[in-house]
């Protein structure tokens, strides 16, 4: 053990100690589980199609898109957190910099690599970009997510440069030099590409003529959802720094980052929910009265069904909206370090239900006057095929004559 | 001179046999897999049910033929397929999918407010020997991939052919027959050109008791549908009458004053 | 020059860099997509020679006109004849993908004996040594073919010969007991009825032929507030055709028939009609207590029925107070109801009389798959397709959908006499064999269909009667030789015969019919095909438009 500890210890940055092997196996068992799990359903699903998941003709978009959505607006922090600390100079925010480029990174990434997944051909992914539609939001989504992953790659190259051992070399360390130039550059280019492809994501569903579920007018060729996604991306990106923040240091045991920094955090995150929840509210009413009508669809209509009643969309705005933006900016709430948290929470709840009622309410909502309400539960692979696994991955086989 | 061909679908002469809906699956080599679903099975064209809302012997049914409804203004599908998959041809009017091009995202699936389009879940696959009896002109699909009815494009190709050989320009109406309209047993789905006016088609679409399927919305499709009985045309509608036993739609009698265009 | 780790690296990382700019990766996305789209487990149709060939239905007795598509030899793709005179191309929704049936999972292909495989000749060798040590019974699911012809000399040589006669037949055998008209003679003129009173038959729904009420129903009635042909479904569920109807009297299950004897009675007091009948025993009021209808909606219901004349009962059901008020309509032997179409039917053996002594048991391919002869006899069961579990010691794979030559006679239902004839328009596996074939090769002395098919065609010739239907309507009278007339079958025109005579069938009513107290409407289809395509159940099972079983795959 001594003779690894010295190997590695070249690795390792200066002060930390390395703990023992068993130790460190342990810590990494449950992630080496799950990613097992991933690997497995993915690889399920890659090897004998999407029939593999509960998805079916009239749910097309299920629990991974919205996760996808998700969890690319939770990563907003990443690019907001850059405009702040290199575009508007808040050099306060410094210190979580680092941070946030690696929970974009990891956001992303996964994001894409989940896409890869969902999508039925994933081979034929890059013909969105020699057939692009002009007219498409996901078209514009895919190139700006393309781009923004390569940016926040570029982002976290530095980070990786920062070992002890990489250092060692010159041209990588010139390299470094060079990017390190390069950074404000790329955080103004982020935040350009993050601007669009959050409000693209909320432009996909604004722009469905079909759904007048998901449906509203704009400005020019962007739905207010379109701003509305990119309000509560940033809202809430910074929320979720300091969730993921605050977790780590609570398993760590130890303070990475200042207060002070959580409480300004916190406090831009709770100004930027108040204006979201402003424009939401807004929108929900112009959407109610006048769009939704318009296409022949009474408000009532959306909301009787059981469990998408209106408690839905007061959970989504006050609950989780309204609620968490009070507890951020209150002096008394946004002080304290449990309440912030507790706020920030809530708030990356809020984003998340919002996701989840564009992609999922939107889809179980009938249309025609003959349709019916659908419910749709997700099936997660892995799970299943424990379950009853010569039954249900017998009758998922592709039938090959 | 280019042409937009759609249909007239006569809601009272529907019986609900569904011979247009085994036509079409065999026509575009659809695939009977035994451990598809009514949600994820394939079926281009489509035989919905809807009823008055009564019960007893008030009650009654219409059938309703659902297919893709080829919509001419800001085409839904064609609007937001990331890769262009799916075009509106400009010499038909015909909303043309290329399953061939397609990723198989099914952002147009979401983005259909006819719920006309159909996701291969699975590969196609057929009893042994089967694919002998498969319809030569068209190709067979492969999973992941999204496709829908284009209104037996491979007709028109031959109808095409058949003109060109002919030295011809125009096709010959004649030749250019869908088969779900071939297959109709009492004529209640027709075809026709909706450019031009002399077409009894177009002279249909036009009259009193036709009607599209949530016009309102917008995206101007070039299936009509008519009916003398006035709670089927209520049904183009949302909102309109139905007594799916997950909901009811008692609209207020005001909302239903709002409702009606 | 050395070479270290560091410069290892640092080429590495250029390297990788640099690909990017390189042709490789990108021929290598563009292959991978060109991949997808031609995997080589996707099945891919046919190629070959493509014809079009005009024929007729086989599946059922009702013999609809098709346009069969074939590439390469293989069935690929079905449509209706429009030039038909009864169908003018109309097909029940099945025959769009019975080019299918042939390569349906359930298609037999080998012997079997008592569930082992088996071959033809041992077949051949047990059938031959029974027919030495006994009689043997010949049964027929749809008689009235050149095959019958074969079956039925076989039967009447060696034993006996029998024929399912089918619902229709039972259907009109009470016209046959009071007039003597036999129910083969008589069919449905519903060109010229004005008003269709159906007592549960699902007219628009695979009644009688499937495409002939359909366009009739769909030219004078749909849709018009004011239709030339009322169409008045008694039934007591909403079902496809009392949708679609004129009127739809909802009864309570089971008393159609009282209904019908209660409306017969509106119609004799009120004189609404000049036939002179019987009384039924049960009156008015007893009969609104029975259906559930109110005494006036049963009188309304009369008034209705001879506003606009001629009219007609069809019913599904064998019960003969529904005859009975076609009696009482006037609808008998009548312009616009029953009438005789032919003098030439021939009376059977009934296929359900008990069996008294037999050594083997014959069962050609079109009887249905349900049918169970109740004897110990030795039975030989002819199938294209496997309908379920069934007692039979040889299953015999016999040739499916067109594949090998028949003909169709006068369709049940049908209001003129009819001839068409089948080719085989794709090759049956060489393992199976028709029941005439097997039959004939037991008896060498036997006819053959083709033969029969042949004689039949010199004898429409002959009789100067009719015209063949095509593009063009060409009468008999005017062909020159009985091969033109032969050879214009086997492309597919239809002969036709004269309309119905009208001659006034009399029917002596002595006394009202008595029926069994509610008896349920007896809907079962004597002859059905035993398997559905795997596309038609799957789409049913999909829409939920219809029960449907059966195997898919």
């Amino acid at each position: 053990m001594s003779s690894m500890a010295l190997a590695d210890s070249r690795w390792i940055a200066r002060g930390e100690e390395r703990v023992s092997l068993p130790r460190f196996l342990a810590w990494l068992a449950p992630w080496i589980v799950l990613l097992a799990i991933g690997v497995y359903a993915a690889g399920l699903c890659l090897f004998y199609g999407l029939n593999q998941t509960n998805m079916d003709n009239r749910f097309a978009f299920g629990l991974w898109i919205f996760l996808d959505l998700g969890i690319i607006a939770l990563g907003a922090g990443a690019f907001f957190t850059g405009f702040l600390v290199y575009i508007l100079k808040r050099a306060e925010l410094r210190p979580i910099l680092n941070t946030a480029v690696v929970v974009g990174f990891i956001c992303y990434s996964g994001a894409v690599a989940i896409l890869m997944i969902d999508v039925g051909q994933p081979l034929r992914a890059w013909f969105t970009f020699w057939h692009p539609n002009t007219h498409s939001m996901l078209t514009e989504v895919t190139f700006c997510i393309s781009c923004y992953l390569t940016v926040l790659g570029l982002e976290y190259v530095p980070i990786l440069l920062r070992n002890r051992q990489l250092r060692k070399l010159p041209s990588f360390l010139v390299f470094e030099r060079q990017l390190h130039k390069l950074v404000p550059v790329l955080a103004a280019v982020g935040t350009l590409l993050s601007f669009f492809h959050q409000g693209s994501l909320g432009g996909l569903y604004g722009v469905l003529r079909g759904r007048p579920f998901a449906f509203r007018e704009g400005i020019f060729i962007w739905p207010s959802t379109f701003f509305l996604f990119i309000l509560s991306a940033i809202a809430t990106g910074p929320s979720f720094l300091m969730l993921v923040v605050a977790i780590v240091e609570r398993v760590t045991g130890r303070n990475l980052v200042a207060q002070d920094v959580f409480r300004r955090l916190g406090r831009i995150s709770g100004v930027l929910l108040g204006v979201y929840v402003a424009a939401k509210s807004i929108d929900t009413l112009i959407w109610l009265n006048f769009t939704s009508p318009s296409e022949g669809f009474a408000p009532w209509q959306y909301y009787i069904y059981k469990p998408f009643g209106t408690p839905v969309l007061f959970t989504e705005i006050v609950l989780f909206g309204l609620v968490p933006a009070f507890l951020l900016t209150f002096p008394r709430t946004a002080e304290h370090r449990g309440w912030r948290l507790s706020a920030a929470a809530l708030a990356c709840c809020g984003v998340l239900m919002n996701r989840f009622v564009m992609t999922v309410q939107t889809l179980a909502l009938p249309t025609l006057s003959f349709d019916e309400f659908l419910s749709y539960t997700p099936k997660q692979c892995a799970y299943r095929n424990l379950q009853s696994p010569d039954r249900d991955f017998a009758s998922s086989q592709p039938c090959r004559a | 001179m280019s042409a937009r061909y759609g249909m007239v679908i006569d809601l009272d002469r529907c019986t609900g046999c569904g011979s247009c809906m085994v036509a079409c699956a065999a026509e575009n080599n659809v695939p009977a897999l035994p451990q598809a679903t009514a949600r994820t099975g394939i079926t281009p064209m489509l035989v919905r049910k809807a009823s008055n809302g009564k019960e007893g012997n008030l009650r009654r049914e219409a059938f309703i033929p659902i297919l893709c409804m080829h919509c001419e203004h800001e085409t839904p599908c064609v609007h937001v397929c990331p890769q262009q998959a799916v075009e509106l041809d400009a010499a038909t009017g015909i909303v043309m999918q290329m399953p061939q091009r397609c990723l198989g995202c099914r952002y147009c699936m979401t983005a259909c407010p006819y719920h006309a389009r159909y996701f291969n879940w699975w590969d196609p696959a057929w009893s042994a020997g089967m694919e002998k009896s498969l319809n030569p002109g068209v190709a067979t699909r492969m999973r992941g991939v999204v496709e829908k009815c284009n209104f037996c494009h491979v007709r028109f190709h031959a109808a095409k052919e058949k003109a060109a050989a002919a030295g011809r320009r125009e096709i010959d109406p004649a030749d250019y027959i869908p088969a779900c309209v071939e297959a109709c047993p009492t004529g209640a789905i027709r075809f026709g050109n909706l450019s031009d006016p002399n077409d009894p088609v177009t002279q249909d679409a036009r009259s009193a008791n036709a009607f599209r399927l949530l016009a309102r919305i917008g995206t101007e499709p070039k299936v009509y549908y008519k009916s003398n009985e006035e709670w089927v045309r209520r049904l183009a509608e949302s909102g309109g009458q139905s007594d799916s036993p997950t909901h009811t739609t008692r609209i207020p009698a005001q909302q239903a004053e709002e409702l009606h265009v | 020059m050395k070479v270290s780790r560091r410069d290892l690296l640092a080429w590495s990382a250029g390297a990788a860099a640099a690909l990017v700019a390189t042709p490789v990766p990108w021929k290598l996305l563009d292959d991978t997509s060109i991949w997808s789209q031609n995997w080589k487990w996707i099945p891919q149709p046919s190629r070959g020679p493509m014809e079009v060939k005009h024929s007729a239905c086989t599946l059922c007795p009702s013999g609809c006109g098709l346009r069969v598509r074939t590439a390469g030899g293989y069935l690929v793709g079905v449509a209706g004849l429009a030039s038909h005179p009864v169908t003018g191309g109309a097909l029940c929704p099945l025959a769009f993908a019975a080019h299918q049936l042939n390569w349906h999972p359930e298609r037999l292909r080998t012997v079997r004996h008592r569930g082992v495989e088996s071959s033809w000749d041992d077949a051949r060798a047990a059938f031959v040594k029974a027919c030495g040590e006994g009689p043997v019974i010949v049964i027929d699911g749809y008689p009235g073919r050149a095959a019958s012809v074969v079956m039925e000399a076989f039967g009447n040589k060696r034993g006996e010969y029998r024929a399912f006669q089918g619902t229709e037949w039972k259907v009109l055998a009470p016209y046959t007991r009071w007039s003597g008209v036999p129910a083969s003679d008589l069919g449905y003129d519903l060109e010229n009825a004005r008003t269709i009173v159906s007592f549960g038959a699902p007219l628009l729904d695979g009644w009688g032929i499937p495409g002939r009420f359909t366009r009739l129903w769909a030219k004078r009635s749909a849709g018009q507030n004011e239709p030339e042909l009322r169409l008045i479904q008694i039934e007591d569920s909403l079902s496809r055709t009392a949708t679609r109807a004129w009127r739809w009297i909802a009864v309570r299950p089971g008393t159609e028939s009282a209904l019908a004897s209660g409306i017969a009675r509106v119609l004799l007091e009120e004189k609404l009609v000049s036939t002179q009948a019987p009384l039924p025993d049960a009156t008015v009021s007893e009969v609104a207590l029975r259906t559930g209808l109110d005494i006036s909606t049963i009188r309304e219901l009369a008034r209705m029925i001879v506003a606009q004349q001629p009219a007609m009962a069809i019913s599904n059901n064998n019960a003969p107070s529904i005859a009975a008020l076609n009696v009482v309509l006037g609808a008998v032997g009548e312009r616009g109801g029953i009438v005789r179409r032919s003098r030439a039917a021939k009376s059977y053996q009934d296929a359900e009389a008990p069996i008294s002594s037999a050594r083997a048991v014959v069962l050609d391919a079109s009887v249905p798959w349900s049918f169970i002869p109740k004897t110990d006899a030795e039975v030989f069961r002819f199938a294209a397709w496997n309908g379920g579990p069934t007692k039979a010691d040889w299953l015999l794979p016999a040739p499916g959908f067109l594949e090998e030559l028949s003909d169709v006679p006068t369709a049940p239902t049908a209001s003129v006499e009819t001839y068409a004839v089948a080719p085989a328009i794709t090759q049956a596996p060489h393992t199976t064999r028709s029941c005439a074939a097997f039959l004939a090769s037991a008896d060498p002395s036997l006819t053959s269909a083709e033969k029969v098919i042949h004689k039949r065609c010199a004898d429409l010739y002959r009789a100067r009667v009719g015209a063949l239907h095509s593009h063009q309507q060409v009468p008999v009278a005017r062909l020159e030789t009985d091969s033109q007339l032969e050879e214009q079958l086997w492309n597919g025109s239809v002969w036709v015969g004269e309309p119905a005579s009208g001659e006034s069938i009399l029917c002596a009513l002595k006394k009202w019919p008595a029926d069994d107290a509610d008896s349920p409407v007896d809907s079962h289809q004597s002859w059905s095909v035993p398997v559905m395509p795997a596309l038609a159940t799957k789409l049913y099972q999909e829409s939920g438009l219809r029960e449907s079983q059966g195997r898919i795959a």
